[in-house]
């Protein structure tokens, strides 16, 4: 999309019709090398770190231009309502104050002036130990189409290790990451010239074979398909850093599902379902359901379909392409009709000729749903078997008896599952987290909280920034 | 009014035959389809409990119906799940499946003799206007055969080997019909089950007709037709088929062959056979139905706007509300097919189409429901 309103500063602010070459892709390349190391090299970590959080602020304040922009022509790009576009902006930008920014390079590098000079935590100290961490010349970056925000936390990473960024945005998003920059540049011209960000079809050997053979770092973001064949034509100068498509899930234990709890538990499940209309890797497919509390699995459906009605008066889900519609559409009518199906078998077992000609399922199914739309959809099935769900706000209830019967129905999907959301009591979800780490997730958060991962979280079970950075050991000679 | 399936199917193949004897659709103008569409559907509704299972869930019931557009529509996955048959068990003969990757669960649609007379008749009365159109071709009608039938080649296997096909059970009965007593199947099953050509069949019966100078008919499906190019490429065949020579080509490509662009797929074609563009003709069916829409009639312009026949509607429908969608505007494709007899009438597809005063544009198959660039599983 072409923004009259911001200054052509980046490829991808040309309009649709200008074309891009390979060494077009290529001088960007050099140039922003080359002024990273003139500009952004010698910056020290904190002031980068004022800088991003005083620029977070910027994008917290209602009045914010480039926030604004976001929110309208994201919207149209993206298909997200506005409220929806709000909530997952703001949860974004909250995270990055100078606290969490300084937790999280601690975190990753173990001590925070590691960008900066040769430092170490105690322990290594002890033995004469000292490190230096140093990020990528040019790190390069093939962002995703589904959700915009893991693309501008990785720009903030790319930041706080000084490397100049090439972001090869998702034809289908490009509005945020480029707003970002917009946002950056104005602050700093020099740091908006450490960026580029182009657009185009992803594929195309020519325009990506110059991207990687000038970065020495490039961070994948995409289906499988798409990382493998990257990954085939990168040039061995290249480091490659991968997260394929991952997929979560939320468990909600007996205990939970008293009458008063159980509505606030079904609410924040729906903001699960909500958030970013489900799209990204951490949004829920099924809520597992024990099927021990007072409230049986079948009343909290009931309850999260309620909870989404609400949400879908104040954080609308958005218009939806035909194809995904009719996705949803056809989703529906299959569970709908195995409901009937299940209903008139009980009702009247003479009229359905049983196993006349094959044995239909026949497992209890309920469905809820927004009336004359998809906005929503709440799918109750008895057969516990994973499912992964049609998205844009499309979700499966399923009763278990406990958790290890849950993962017994989910490991079809085991060693892809990113987050697991739970409800539960303060006295089991330890044992609970213990069970999901031994099984191979790789985040486990309360309900409510799935799409809205902290800053230093370990995408895909690894520190983000340690597993960009390249380190230089000093062993200091004994006194 | 017919009072049982057996009579309104009776009466559903006398007026298509008379169709496609005078060419006459009286019978299925609104007025005629609103009755016979309505009377089937309580006939249906009498019948098919699983039918009745699913117009009950939507409140309606034959005598609350007050027009055909209220007939409840049943998605082609519902064939996958239940058995949406009017037959009682062991009356059906035969059943269609739908074709699919493998370890796909297929959709069954059920058939009798009775039935089967019907599918037949409908898929002949249309087939001939589009297929089997005569030019001015002089030279070419002197060269048919004196009993007027016409050299069918299939590509796909023949009926007896692949029963569950009711793309080679169509192409079995239009060689029955039209086709002369060369007319031959030059597909075969491979060692791993997959459809493939038998390639001695099929070059001898393509040189047979080049030698004769006979007019052709080529029926397979799209990745059929890639591996017969896939053939000519490796063996650099050209042919120039007889003038009056002419391709109709079905259905998406499962997996089985490279995909090519419906417009690449015929220019190759064209290129390869020495047919023009305007004999190459798209079928759109599938074994739920028993009526199949054309892209255009032999000769005429390759719109690919098809058109089912008369004693069917069709509806594109908003998958978001669910209401017809404007003229131009893109939904759900959904068919009405009268002769659709001892199943159920309302079919809705797992197609997008752009709706037009004549018909409708294909614009894809709605995407299966897996989470976007991941294939971890299926529903």
């Amino acid at each position: 999309m072409h923004l009259p309103a911001l200054p052509n500063l980046f490829l991808a602010d040309l309009p649709p019709e200008a074309p891009l070459t390979p060494s077009l892709v290529r001088d960007a390349c050099i140039s922003v090398k080359r002024n990273r190391t003139q500009w952004l090299l010698p910056r020290r970590t904190s002031e980068l770190v004022d800088l991003i959080a005083y620029n977070a602020d910027r994008w917290l304040q209602l009045d914010y231009p480039l926030r604004r922009i976001a929110l309208q022509a994201g919207a149209a790009e993206l298909g997200f309502s506005t409220p929806t576009m709000a909530r997952g902006l703001d949860a974004f930008f909250r995270q990055l104050t100078h606290d969490h920014l300084m937790g999280w390079i601690t975190q990753d590098l173990g001590d925070s002036r590691r960008l900066d000079e040769f430092s170490a935590p105690s322990a290594e100290l002890r033995h004469g130990r000292l490190a230096l961490a140093r990020g990528p010349e040019l790190l390069a970056q093939v962002a995703a189409g589904n959700l915009p925000v893991s693309t501008l936390s990785l720009m903030v990473a790319g930041l706080l290790l000084r490397s100049g960024q090439f972001i090869k945005c998702s034809q289908r998003s490009t509005i945020l990451p480029r707003l970002f920059a917009h946002s950056l540049a104005e602050l700093e011209p020099k740091l908006g010239a450490c960026l580029e960000l182009a657009s185009w079809p992803g594929g195309n050997e020519a325009l990506e074979g110059s991207m990687m053979g000038e970065s020495d770092c490039l961070v994948v973001q995409g289906s499988d398909a798409v990382v493998e064949d990257l990954r085939r034509r990168m040039p061995s100068t290249c480091r490659c850093v991968a997260h394929g498509h991952r997929l979560s899930f939320g468990f909600v234990t007996g205990e939970v599902l008293g009458t008063f709890l159980a509505k606030k538990v079904a609410e924040r499940a729906a903001i699960d379902v909500a958030a970013w209309n489900q799209l990204g890797c951490l949004s829920p497919h099924v809520y597992y359901v024990e099927d021990t509390g007072s409230l049986a699995p079948e009343g909290f459906a009931a309850a999260l379909s309620e909870a989404l009605a609400r949400l879908e008066n104040a954080e609308p889900r958005g218009a939806l392409r035909p194809d995904e519609a009719a996705a949803i559409d056809q989703r529906r009518s299959l569970h709908q009709l195995r409901a009937a199906h299940h209903r008139s078998l009980h009702r009247d077992a003479i009229t359905v000729p049983r196993g006349a000609f094959f044995e239909a399922p026949t497992a209890e199914t309920q469905v809820w749903s927004s009336e004359g739309s998809t906005a929503w959809t709440v799918v109750y099935e008895a057969d516990p078997a994973f499912r992964t769900s049609c998205l844009n706000r499309f979700i499966y209830v399923k009763p278990c008896r406990n958790l290890a019967d849950a993962l017994r129905r989910a490991e079809v999907v085991r060693g892809q599952v990113s987050t697991v959301g739970i409800a539960t009591t303060e006295g089991r979800s330890q044992e609970l987290a213990l069970e999901l780490a031994r099984w191979g997730v790789s985040r486990v958060c309360p309900l409510g909280r799935m799409q809205d991962p902290p800053l230093a979280w370990r995408h895909d079970g690894r520190p983000s920034l340690a597993e960009l950075v390249q380190w230089t050991d000093w062993e200091q000679a004994s006194s | 009014m017919a009072t049982s399936l057996v009579e309104f199917g009776a009466q559903i193949r006398s007026r298509i035959f008379a169709f496609a004897a005078s060419g006459k659709a009286d019978f299925f103008g609104d007025p005629g389809f609103d009755q016979l569409a309505r009377s089937l559907f309580r006939l249906q509704f009498e019948a098919n409990p699983a039918y009745r299972a699913w117009c009950e869930s939507h409140g309606t019931n034959p005598d609350n119906l007050s027009c055909w557009q209220q007939i409840p529509l049943v998605p082609t996955e519902a064939f996958k799940e239940v058995d949406l048959t009017c037959f009682e068990p062991g009356a059906a003969s035969t059943c269609f499946h739908s074709s699919g990757t493998t370890g796909h669960r297929p959709s069954r649609h059920w058939h009798s003799q009775q039935s089967l007379a019907i599918y037949e008749e409908s898929l002949a009365g249309w087939f001939e206007p589009f297929l089997l159109k005569e030019e001015v071709q002089e030279e070419a009608l002197e060269l048919r055969e004196s009993d007027g039938r016409w050299a069918i080649l299939s590509l796909t296997p023949p009926p007896e080997v692949v029963p569950h096909s009711s793309l080679a059970y169509m192409i079995g009965t239009t060689i029955r019909r039209f086709g002369a007593k060369d007319s031959l199947f030059a597909g075969m099953l491979d060692s791993k089950g997959d459809w493939a050509l038998d390639t001695d069949r099929l070059l001898f019966a393509l040189r047979r007709s080049l030698c004769g100078n006979r007019p052709l008919i080529l029926m397979g499906t799209a990745f059929n037709f890639v591996h017969f190019l896939d053939l000519a490429e490796q063996r650099n065949l050209r042919y120039r088929l007889a003038v009056g020579s002419r391709l109709m080509e079905t259905g998406g490509y499962k997996g089985r062959s490279r995909v090519l662009s419906p417009e690449v797929l015929h220019s190759e074609l064209s290129r390869r056979l020495g047919v023009p563009p305007s004999h190459i003709i798209t079928e759109y069916g599938m074994c739920e139905l028993s009526s199949q829409a054309y892209s255009h009639a032999v000769g005429g312009k390759p719109e690919r706007h098809f058109r089912f026949p008369p004693w069917t509607r069709i509806r594109v429908l908003s998958p978001e509300t669910g209401s017809d969608v404007e003229e131009d505007a893109t939904g759900t494709l959904a068919v009405i097919d009268l002769a659709n007899v001892w199943s159920v009438l309302g079919v809705q597809t797992g197609d997008l189409a752009i709706r037009h005063d004549n018909g409708f544009q294909l614009v894809g198959r709605i995407p299966q429901s897996e989470p976007r660039g991941c294939s971890l599983l299926t529903v």
